[in-house]
């Protein structure tokens, strides 16, 4: 067993062990054009959803969430390829939508658009489905900034059995909707 | 109050503990790169760390490669906190006492 250490000692493992850390979350990009491919995969699915409930077309709707399915399964995967890191706050706060602002700007643009589709307002539906995608973006962009400033308060998400259970209830709703089609 | 945790007090030890709390996983090379230290170092430590249950390893695939990954387990943090804590508290105490 090593010695206790002296003050200086313990301020410099602090210090350096800190510094190590912040090195490694500074050097976590997002893969590029990320934002962007987010940012579409989600307006397209506010679209779809809204416009397949003004149209009652259920195929319409799964096709909008096996687009954002598609997307960030595959950002996901550019991610961990690219920073050689698992990031499970990222993955459930920025790609998942589960942040604050996240979640609510992504209700608002929905809610919008599904009014503006049974109004028969398209234009409207496409202004709030690009608004909720850009809200998105931002707001996953805000997430990184807040990690870099605190990696360990970040870093973790919900657990992979809830986000199992997630994707186990988005599959089992894009199943009811179409065969129900 | 918290004491110092054995496994931990070597700076190496805690310097990789501490990197691995900005992730859930990473990988070898990369938790490497970024403590600056060789393949068989971060081995030893790994090792040391993995039998007090403090960190998990378990073999995957990165950029085609085969390769570990590594991550802290929620013992290994909750050790980390308690130890950084002591460290605090050791800080701390010596300041208090040091003549103005």
């Amino acid at each position: 067993m090593e010695s206790k250490p002296t003050r200086a000692e313990a301020s410099a493992a602090l210090l350096d062990a800190e510094v190590a850390r912040a090195r490694l979350a500074d050097h976590i990009v997002t893969p590029s054009r990320f934002f962007a491919s987010m940012s579409v995969a989600i307006a397209v699915q506010i679209a779809t959803t809204a416009a397949g409930l003004g149209a009652d077309s259920p195929w319409l709707m799964a096709g909008g969430l096996a687009v954002f399915a598609a997307v960030a399964g595959v950002q996901l995967a550019r991610f961990r390829r690219v920073n050689g890191v698992w990031l499970g706050g990222f993955a459930s706060r920025v790609v998942l939508g589960t942040a604050t602002a996240t979640s609510v700007s992504y209700a608002v643009a929905l809610a919008a658009a599904i009014w503006a589709a049974y109004g028969d307002r398209w234009w409207l539906v496409a202004l709030w489905s690009a608004l909720g995608g850009a809200a998105y973006a931002l707001s996953g962009r805000r997430w990184m900034q807040s990690y870099r400033g605190d990696p360990a308060a970040h870093a973790r998400g919900e657990s992979l059995a809830w986000l199992a259970l997630m994707t186990a209830a988005a599959i089992s709703g894009l199943a009811m909707l179409v065969l129900n089609a | 109050m918290a004491e110092l945790d054995e496994h931990v007090v070597a700076p190496a030890r805690l310097k990789l503990m501490t990197t691995l709390t900005a992730v859930s996983e990473a990988e070898f090379a990369t938790v490497r790169e970024a403590l600056g230290v060789s393949d068989s170092v971060l081995s030893k430590h790994l090792g040391a760390l993995e039998q007090v249950g403090y960190v998990r390893r378990h073999k995957g695939v990165h950029r085609g490669r085969r390769t570990t990954w590594i991550s802290l387990t929620p013992r290994g943090r909750k050790a980390l906190n308690a130890h950084v804590t002591a460290l605090q508290a050791l800080i701390d105490r010596i300041d208090w006492h040091r003549p103005r």
